[in-house]
């Protein structure tokens, strides 16, 4: 298995603990870019100020807000947290499979493909959780992905 | 009062939100109640959906997590 290989599914296992834990159905593009800050080649992202820490409370600051935008408190409701067992889900939601067309698009052919094009397929964006709870946290997102690509914003 | 949702994607992120906290409450929820006794037809007709549907999407975690769940 090529190296390329080995990241992609490490960073896939990841996002699948991330979406468990989130309770969701599906693997979305916010729980790859959660894997990439867990499982490596996230250097850049970290100096970025983009750690896993960051991402999750934009993640959770984007969700609260979203809410507050029709009157909805997340933290008023006090239920116990559910139990979760079981496999995680493996099934790609459309953001996932968006993020990944995204980046395999960036390589041009899949043996030039490398972990920064799935962050860049991630980033690419302009619509959805990731790109709404960057600019919630004060992010520049064009600024970003020059930065990851190597290309002028 | 909240604001006024005048922006199109305010509104479809809020849509997105409510999804997944619906979500979350229904798991938290249901779970509560099967501990409290509830029965499944219980808990369907609180949901508005079929016995069929609620014991398809929680059963297997329940049982996994050791809740103790009424037949009936």
């Amino acid at each position: 298995m090529a190296a390329i290989d080995h990241y992609l599914n490490s960073v896939i296992q990841q996002a699948r603990l991330e979406a468990f834990d989130d309770g969701s159905a599906t693997l979305e593009a916010h729980h790859l870019l959660l894997g990439i800050a867990v499982v490596g080649e996230n250097a850049e992202l970290i100096a970025a100020g983009l750690g896993y820490d960051q991402i999750r409370a934009a993640l959770q600051e984007e969700f609260e807000h979203s809410l507050q935008t029709v009157g909805v408190s997340a933290a008023a409701y006090h239920l116990p947290k559910p139990t979760r067992v079981g496999d995680p889900p493996t099934t790609l939601g459309a953001s996932a499979k968006l993020a990944f067309d995204r980046a395999f698009a960036w390589a041009r052919r899949k043996k030039d493909l490398r972990p920064v094009h799935l962050l860049l397929g991630i980033l690419q964006a302009e619509i959805g959780t990731v790109p709404r709870a960057l600019a919630l946290a004060g992010f520049d997102r064009p600024a970003l992905l020059a930065r990851f690509s190597g290309e002028p914003a | 009062m909240p604001p006024e949702l005048s922006d199109p994607a305010d509104a479809l992120a809020a849509v997105a939100a409510l999804r997944r906290l619906a979500d979350q409450l229904e798991e938290a929820a249901v779970e509560q109640a099967m501990r409290d006794g509830w029965s499944w037809p219980e808990v369907a007709e609180a949901l508005g959906i079929t016995r069929q549907a609620v014991h398809k999407k929680h059963a297997k975690r329940l049982i996994e997590a050791g809740v103790s769940l009424r037949r009936r």
